[in-house]
């Protein structure tokens, strides 16, 4: 176990095999079966959640009770309601489990606490900060001003296998599209690119 | 010729669903000492033991999923399963029949079971195994056989012992009634009491047995009942199985395929990039379509 998070850590910054052990001490983990809901709307909830293994998803509930799905995590990437984790206010979204993983339970402290050990750390953070405010400003312009397909495009770069590990419907609802449309984009696609006995 | 002797006798793991229609064991690769490459060319063997399975109107099954790199063969032994696939095959499978579909480069499928069985419900036992393919068949035209029971060839036992249905291979000059793209024996021994049978495999060739129903003697030592898998060492080329109850076998012998195995998933290539490809490519739907 720990070793995405190794990897995850180690990546970009100069954190050493023992510092990481160091780091490791601290961790709470906890493997969660499919289904489990980590994080309610409305709850307070002071951390946020790395996924070593598996499958989560954050989505908010409409007043109809439809879901819709604000991001999928899968190994490696960390998620989070940050309006509770750091701003201690109620949050807006739901976390759930979609496959059995396990995952580790990151303090709002857990930036400074890791910079202590390592000063890259926080270059690290800043970096990851930005790049994930950069795929939100993607994400808000695809929502309103591209096709169906642009959408589905950016999903299948930014998630290479979850079209394998979802049901088609999630994908439709991140997309902010029905599932016929998705539906029709793959259908399109498979007519322009599929080349029985030829590839 | 010597004796190949049993390395190993497995039980069968707890089972899982795969999707909502098949409770199977995953003996290969998820066994002890049942990995890939030691089992290669064998790299996947889910049994779903025999398992009732209750009517309903809305069947059961695995939806649409791909598959690259290698074979998908599947021996019903209880049951009917229905397939359809992207390449506008499709069909049903019945108790005694096997379908041999060779993936190769690409296909998408859903396995759902039969309408009518699914409305009468019952007894639904079945083998899937995954048979690899060398590099240079990998990206090859999908195709199928489909190999009904009647059209599987069979030897008749001397001293009423029972039958050898071969299913690709060879089983005393018999040859197996499906083509196969590296050397692959797969045979059903269907055994009476008392009926006693001999196979001789090369010694490299990764041999096993599945004991689908009732119990034998392997080797005249070894007692094996339902379920169990029997794995035996690449030395050796001769074993007994000898039925001390009516008893159906699933024997597997196969020339390992010495290459890389990059698995992930539904696909089986040589190399991580070209698992990364498989996905793309499925992404980009150059597996084509189906609903």
């Amino acid at each position: 176990m720990l070793e995405n998070f190794k990897n995850f850590l180690q990546t970009n910054t100069d954190i050493t095999d023992v510092q990481f052990e160091q780091i490791g001490m601290g961790l709470k983990c906890e493997k969660v079966e499919k289904g489990k809901l980590l994080l309610k709307e409305n709850q307070v909830c002071t951390h946020s959640f790395f996924v070593e293994t598996g499958l989560l998803r954050a989505y908010t509930l409409d007043e109809n009770g439809k879901e819709h799905i604000i991001q999928f995590a899968p190994e490696k990437w960390i998620i989070s309601d940050r309006s509770s984790a750091y701003f201690d206010a109620p949050s807006q979204l739901y976390i759930d489990v979609i496959e059995d993983a396990e995952i580790i339970y990151l303090e709002k402290d857990f930036v400074s606490k890791i910079s202590e050990i390592s000063p890259s750390f926080r270059m690290e953070n800043e970096r990851l900060l930005h790049n994930h405010i950069r795929h939100l400003q993607t994400r808000i312009n695809l929502l309103i001003s591209a096709s169906a397909e642009k959408r589905y495009m950016h999903f299948i770069e930014l998630y290479p296998d979850l079209l394998l590990r979802v049901p088609l419907w999630m994908i439709a609802s991140y997309l902010g599209i029905t599932p016929e449309s998705l539906s029709r984009v793959r259908k399109e696609l498979a007519r322009r690119n599929f080349k029985p006995n030829s590839k | 010729m010597a004796t190949k002797k049993i390395e190993l006798v497995v039980s069968p793991p707890a089972p899982h669903m795969v999707g909502d229609g098949f409770r199977v064991h995953n003996f290969i690769p998820g066994g002890y000492h049942l990995d890939m490459e030691r089992m290669s060319p064998f790299i996947m063997m889910d049994y779903n033991s025999k398992h009732y399975f209750s009517p309903t109107t809305q069947a059961r099954g695995v939806g649409v999923h791909p598959h690259r790199g290698f074979e998908t063969v599947t021996l019903a032994y209880q049951g009917k399963i229905a397939h359809h696939d992207s390449a506008g095959n499709s069909g049903v499978i019945a108790q005694g029949d096997v379908q041999w579909m060779t993936a190769a480069s690409g296909i998408l499928h859903k396995e759902y079971h039969e309408e009518e069985f699914s409305k009468a419900g019952g007894d639904f036992q079945m083998v899937q195994l995954w048979v690899n393919l060398p590099a240079k068949y990998k990206m090859t035209p999908p195709k199928y056989q489909g190999i009904a029971n009647a059209d599987i060839n069979k030897v008749t036992l001397p001293n009423n012992a029972g039958i050898v249905e071969v299913i690709a291979g060879e089983y005393h000059g018999t040859k197996g009634s499906a083509s196969t793209f590296t050397p692959v024996h797969m045979q059903n021994a269907k055994l009476n009491e008392g009926g006693k049978v001999k196979f001789s495999f090369p010694a490299n060739y990764n041999t096993v047995i599945l004991v689908i129903e009732g119990e034998v003697k392997v080797n005249n030592e070894e007692t094996v009942g339902t379920d169990k898998l029997v794995l035996f060492e690449n030395e050796g080329e001769d074993f007994s199985i000898e039925a001390t109850e009516d008893a159906i076998v699933l024997v597997l012998s196969g020339e390992p395929i010495d290459e890389p195995i990059a698995a992930h998933g539904p696909f089986v290539m040589n190399t991580q990039q070209e698992i990364i490809q498989a996905f793309n490519d499925v992404n980009m739907g150059k597996f084509g379509y189906l609903e």
